[in-house]
């Protein structure tokens, strides 16, 4: 079961770091980003391409990755919102044109062949790749009974810091007061003098380079990099976390990927393997029946 | 002189007609300068795509070497291959216009059973032969519209079975070494993955081997740890592994990474050169049945090794064996089935026809097709170098 943990944990914090961005800007806009599991995947794919295909060392490669998926906030802003929003049109056009866009991304990824349109960006098509053998120093430690391995265990602190970074930022900076200012009233908010455009486009920054460094983070560790993984890993179990947590809430969101972690693992464990890929179905219905505002909510939001 | 002269354009007339008419004569219809269009649906992308590229590879050897020596009957192959990115739904639209659009006499594939199960059963509603040169699922011949137990005129298979190979390999295992305990990892959303699954549940009993546990995971689960997991904390002698792509490869470096050291048994989804190197150490030992081996005897496989290696820079598997039988298996079903290439619809019975009765070397060795369209071969126990090839264990004659 101590191993068992292990894997818990780590499952967690990608979870957590996924959902983070993800609950992010559902706190400030009241919409659901799907086109996160796409940049989730877009971080992914590009940290591996500039590596393997265009020969760079990894830490260049997450660095161009990180920047890919923070721009990728401007493209769902630009071309995915904002348009929307000075239409007034409702919460559920936003939610549909991002599907629209991560449909888009995922189409781009999976069409990239040598010779292609999107060779610059993929050349593996459907495919799922791992990192090259010695990408990084990975390492494996035996304590006691546990097996860690470095790429693994490396995610934990390096979740753990950035979440904390973005809370102290959300709590104690003039940034996060403006933040959390657009959330609680975006009219309010703009008739006290702050640019609530720019603040969003922020948010959809800072949730997309963190949804794109899970992204990284995640095929680093697994070894598994196609076009696919977003929507197959993190897409429906990141809304389970968000719900768990307390949509908007990123404690909530922290707290809700480790737990959902544990729930998975205890799922396996005890009902059996084949309990594990519903488990994220069956929390998500039971938290909206027992308690609609998650977790860590403090209100029911009535849009989506 | 008039009577000579009639005489003779009759004779000439009647000699014209008869070549015309005979079917059985191997190379007695002339074909020249008409194209034999044959279609394949591979999975060159996806996880299927550690297998497809190298039955693809295989084919279009098989089709150069044919177009160079003279074609079929004189006819040129021209082989078109589609990727169906190892999606049910894309392969049964890709076969849907290779046979409808392209017109094409008979088609290869799909790489997967999960596609098969879709695609067969289309072929043969539309009438055309179809060779399977790699899905070893069960209910692919001759029962190809499972639960419809009617079989399937159209549908052949030259790849082995897992009903045959799994089996195999787990006796060939027990005799050497008398494992008493297993646990099965089987990915259940997959019809080759989980038919595996099934024939290694039912075989083991045999051999007295106890299945401490069945764990089942999805072929999309990108964190395989924990199932890896509850399965060495087990401790069992042997770990069975039904799944494809990447996936054993990455469960035995999962499984030695936790310091398990027992035996990997497997299917058809380790024969390739791909995963054998994704394991690299980890996967040293691993044993499976497989249809080939590369230093196998029959008189055939040495030409094809050879010029597979100068064509493509590398050593073939068996998967590119199969694709290269498998036109073998088309251009000589072509040669004897007296095509008319007006009527495509004839065509494709005539072929169809003539497939049942192929006799040929192949280098999965002498070649016929048994009476449910199914493939009766050698079978050869490998087992992983630890360096991205294989080693034969065993050979196990057909029988």
């Amino acid at each position: 079961m101590d191993q068992q943990i292990v894997n818990a944990i780590f499952i967690g914090s990608i979870y957590a770091l996924f959902a983070v961005g993800y609950t992010l800007v559902f706190g400030i806009l009241d919409i659901l980003n799907l086109a996160h599991s796409a940049v989730f995947m877009l971080g992914a794919a590009i940290t591996y391409s500039v590596v393997v295909n265009h020969g760079q060392s990894f830490a260049v490669a997450a660095v161009i990755g990180l920047v890919a998926s923070g721009f990728m906030g401007l493209v769902i802003e630009y071309v995915c919102l904002r348009p929307l929003r000075r239409r007034q049109a409702p919460p559920i056009a936003a939610l549909i044109s991002t599907i629209g866009l991560a449909l888009v991304i995922v189409a781009a990824v999976e069409q990239g062949q040598v010779g292609s349109l999107f060779s610059w960006l993929w050349v593996d098509g459907s495919n799922s790749l791992a990192f090259p053998a010695g990408t990084v120093p990975d390492p494996t430690w035996h304590v006691g009974d546990l097996t860690l391995e470095a790429s693994k265990v490396l995610i934990i602190p390096i979740s753990i810091a950035l979440m904390l970074i973005l809370g102290y930022v959300m709590r104690f900076t003039q940034v996060g007061r403006g933040l959390r200012a657009v959330a609680e009233n975006p009219r309010a908010a703009r008739l006290m003098g702050l640019d609530v455009d720019r603040m969003i486009t922020l948010t959809l920054v800072i949730s997309s380079a963190l949804g794109g460094l899970a992204g990284i983070l995640f095929g680093l560790s697994l070894g598994d990099i196609s076009p696919y993984i977003g929507r197959d890993n993190v897409e429906v179990r990141g809304l389970a976390v968000i719900v768990l947590g307390g949509m908007g809430s990123i404690p909530g969101a922290v707290i809700g990927g480790y737990l959902l972690g544990l729930i998975e693992i205890l799922a396996l464990v005890t009902l059996g393997s084949n309990a594990r890929g519903g488990v994220a179905f069956a929390a998500l219905f039971l938290m909206l029946v027992l308690r609609p505002q998650g977790l860590f909510g403090t209100r029911l939001r009535e849009r989506l | 002189m008039n009577r000579i002269r009639v005489v003779s354009w009759l004779v000439i007339t009647f000699l014209v007609a008869a070549c015309g008419s005979t079917g059985g004569g191997g190379g007695g219809n002339s074909y020249s300068g008409k194209t034999i269009k044959l279609g394949a649906v591979f999975s060159i992308t996806g996880p299927g795509g550690v297998y497809g590229p190298q039955s693809r590879d295989g084919a279009m050897l098989a089709v150069k070497q044919i177009n160079a020596s003279g074609g079929v009957n004189g006819a040129k192959i021209d082989l078109t291959v589609e990727d169906d990115a190892s999606d049910k739904a894309q392969s049964a639209q890709k076969a849907q216009g290779l046979i409808q659009s392209n017109n094409v006499l008979a088609v290869l594939g799909p790489t997967l059973s999960n596609s098969a199960v879709a695609v067969h059963p289309l072929a043969e509603s539309l009438k055309t032969p179809i060779l399977a040169v790699s899905t070893t699922g069960i209910h692919i011949v001759p029962d190809c519209k499972f639960p419809d137990a009617t079989p399937c005129k159209y549908v052949f298979r030259d790849s082995l079975g897992e009903q045959t190979a799994i089996p195999d390999n787990i006796k060939a295992y027990a005799e050497d070494q008398h494992p008493k305990t297993g646990v099965l990892l089987v990915a259940q959303d997959d019809k080759f993955s989980s038919d595996g699954g099934t024939i290694v549940q039912n075989t083991v009993g045999q051999y007295n081997i106890s299945l401490l546990k069945v764990i089942k995971f999805s072929k999309n689960d990108a964190d395989l740890s924990p199932y890896v997991t509850q399965a060495v904390q087990l401790k069992p002698d042997v770990i069975f592994i039904t799944s494809l792509g990447g996936i054993p490869a990455k469960i035995m470096n999962a499984a030695r990474n936790l310091g398990w050291q027992g035996q990997f048994l497997g299917g058809n989804g380790f024969n390739t050169a791909t995963v054998s190197k994704q394991a690299g150490a980890a996967g040293k030992g691993a044993r499976s049945a497989s249809a080939w081996y590369i230093g196998n005897t029959f008189p055939s496989n040495k030409d094809f090794v050879d010029s597979y290696k100068t064509e493509y820079g590398k050593d073939p598997d068996q998967f590119a064996a199969q694709g290269f039988t498998g036109v073998l298996i088309l251009a000589d079903a072509a040669k004897r089935a007296n095509l008319t290439f007006t009527d495509v619809a004839g065509d494709r019975d005539k072929l169809r026809s003539a497939m049942e009765s192929v006799n040929i070397q192949t280098p999965l060795g002498p070649f016929q097709f048994t009476s449910d369209h199914d493939v009766k071969q050698t079978v050869w126990i490998n087992q992983m170098d630890g360096a991205g090839g294989f080693t034969l264990v065993k050979e196990i004659p057909a029988s």
